[in-house]
Parts: structure tokens; C-alpha cells; sequence
């Protein structure tokens, strides 16, 4: 949702076609809701993970991440709810930076989190038994 | 995928794949977040007139219309990204080497998995590119000057594609999370070794 604000906008700013200005607002707004069922879950889902030993740093910063993004988000949400009620024509420079670098942000908690699945194998059968029968 | 013919692609990780992490379970996320507030839009804007003081009351600006582009850019963002999904799908398919002596939750054995969530794949690819088609006549033909924009029966059809998504969904979490399909850990451990090593 992130990633589809931040390409309406710019798209939007090239095209100046303020429709897409508003498609991105609403995906902003849903994402920022999203986001803090994702990082309840994720907390949920991290207290009960028993990391074995290479993957603690990995979901260390995976956390932090979240939570960080969580508020990232909210703030830039905020900033856009102002900017959106002073009808310009065009969105501010500075504003357009900080959602390309929260997109780069969104990219490594996507990165950091895939490993904890895909190279990790965090609540995946064959790891959770193994961590039972002694894994740390 | 025949274990010999693996062997022609020369240097695959311990997860099966050319790459560390598989990118097929990257995408599906576009896919679903896409088509999710597609239709969760559209149903708030079908439902204005209920719905439309709750937006006064939380002091947000809001008109129907742009609920309506919300519906239709979603919409037609998830069918452009759901045939590189299922592209991603099918390569990384042709890779699996799922753990053979299990079955998932649903008590399914890999091999039903596989092409379950295969042929679920595209068929769902189908309905959306299909429902994108449906919503374009909607919105630039048949009720173009509507204040309604999308029928009742578009928004049903997209509730069941949500029920198609969620088998679809856990079809495709069993076999990474069951069957170990390109998980690294899980094909390690199969292989007697220890994952702390990565």
C-alpha cells in the first residue's frame, strides 16, 4: 500500500493528474491502520518464536523496524492529511523525499522479514521441531 | 522437479533456488494488498450515504468519486502485478523439492498442494483480469453517470475472490511453512545439518 501511494504520487507529479494524488492518500490512510494490526501480530508471533541462535539479530532488527515504521508512518500520514486539506496543486519536494525514503524502509523490513520465513525458517514444522528436540 | 535435471542449473542455493529468498511470496503481498482495498473502497463508496458522516465526524475531507478511483487504480495495479505473481509462481514451482514424507494441516500431501495452489493460482490470475474488465465497462460505459459506480453483484464477486485468496493463501503457506519448499533452514535440517551455520 506504501509502495502504490508513493507510485501515484509520483506518477501524479508528472502527470499532474490529482486523482491519483487522492488514490495515494487513501492507500497511505489504510496503510497506517494496516500497519499496527501487522506489528500487534508480528509481536505476537516474535515472544513466541524461540529464535535459535543465527537468526536472533535478524528478528532484533525486524522489531525495531516494525515499530519504528509504525510511527514513521503515522507522522508521514499526518504530514499528508495537512497537506491534502490545503488543496495544492502540487506536492512539496520535501515531502516527496521523505515517502521515497520510506519506500527504502518498507524494502529492508520486507528483506529483514523474508529472511526470518524464507532463509531462517521461523515457524516453519521442520524448525519449531527441531528447536523442541534442542536447537538454541 | 527430477533431481538430475536440478542439477543442470549448476549452482542453486540450499533453498532450491538460484537466489536466497524466493520472490513469489514477495509479490503475492502487492497482489492481495492491491486487490484487498480495491474492493474494500469500492464497498465504502457503494455505501456512502451510510458511511459518509463517519468521515465528518472523523474531520476528513471526502468525496465519492475519489473512493471510486481508489477501487479502480487498485484494481487494475493488482491485475498488471498478479502475472508477474504468478510468473514468479510457476518458475520457483519448477524448483520446489517439498519434504515427500508429510501432509499439511489440511491433511493434503505435497504433490496436491503444489498443483492445488497452481491451478488456484491461475484462476484467480483469471478473475481479477476478468473483474478489471467488468469494473472498466462500470466506470467508463454502463454507469458512467451514476453516483453508484460498481453493481452489488461486482462486490460479491469480489467478497468470494476474497474466500478463493484465503484457501489460496494457506494453500501456499503450507508448502513453505509445512513442506519446506524453498525455506533454507527446513532443507538444511533435512539434510542432517545444522541451521545455526547460516
Amino acid at each position: 500500500m506504501v509502495l502504490f501511494a508513493v507510485l501515484c504520487d509520483v506518477i501524479g507529479y508528472f502527470t499532474k493528474n490529482s486523482k491519483l494524488y487522492e488514490v495515494s492518500w487513501w492507500n497511505l490512510a489504510f496503510a497506517t491502520i494496516s500497519i499496527f494490526i501487522a506489528v500487534i501480530f508480528g509481536q505476537i508471533e516474535a515472544g513466541l518464536a524461540e529464535p535459535y541462535a543465527a537468526s536472533v539479530s535478524t528478528l532484533n532488527a525486524h522489531t525495531v523496524l516494525g515499530w519504528s515504521l509504525s510511527v514513521i508512518l503515522a507522522v508521514v500520514t499526518g504530514w499528508r492529511y495537512v497537506i491534502r486539506l490545503q488543496e495544492r496543486p502540487q506536492l512539496p519536494i520535501p515531502y516527496l523525499a521523505a515517502s521515497v525514503l520510506l519506500v527504502g524502509l518498507v524494502f529492508v523490513q520486507s528483506y529483514l522479514g523474508s529472511l526470518l520465513v524464507w532463509v531462517y525458517g521461523l515457524h516453519s514444522i521442520p524448525v519449531v521441531d527441531a528447536i523442541r528436540g534442542g536447537l538454541s | 522437479m527430477n533431481p538430475e535435471l536440478l542439477e543442470q542449473w549448476g549452482s542453486l542455493g540450499a533453498n532450491g533456488l538460484p537466489y536466497p529468498i524466493p520472490v513469489h511470496p514477495q509479490l503475492v503481498h502487492l497482489t492481495l494488498g492491491l486487490f484487498i482495498v480495491a474492493i474494500a473502497f469500492d464497498i465504502v463508496a457503494a455505501l456512502f450515504p451510510l458511511d459518509k458522516n463517519l468521515f465528518k465526524f472523523l474531520a476528513v475531507p471526502v468525496t465519492r468519486s475519489s473512493l471510486f478511483d481508489v477501487g479502480w487504480y487498485n484494481l487494475l495495479a493488482s491485475a498488471i502485478i498478479t502475472f508477474f505473481t504468478v510468473a514468479a509462481g510457476l518458475f520457483e514451482v519448477s524448483l520446489a523439492v517439498p519434504l515427500a514424507d508429510v501432509s499439511s494441516a489440511w491433511g493434503l500431501h505435497a504433490l496436491e498442494t503444489m498443483i492445488m495452489h497452481g491451478v488456484g493460482g491461475v484462476i484467480i490470475l483469471t478473475l481479477i483480469v476478468a473483474m478489471t474488465v467488468w469494473r472498466g465497462f462500470q466506470r467508463y460505459s454502463w454507469r458512467k453517470d451514476m453516483a453508484r459506480q460498481v453493481q452489488w453483484s461486482y462486490l460479491a464477486t469480489g467478497l468470494f475472490v476474497f474466500a478463493l485468496m484465503f484457501a489460496q493463501g494457506t494453500l501456499g503457506a503450507h508448502l513453505g511453512a509445512e513442506f519446506g519448499v524453498h525455506v533454507t533452514a527446513d532443507q538444511l535440517l533435512h539434510l542432517g545439518e545444522n541451521p545455526n551455520q547460516l
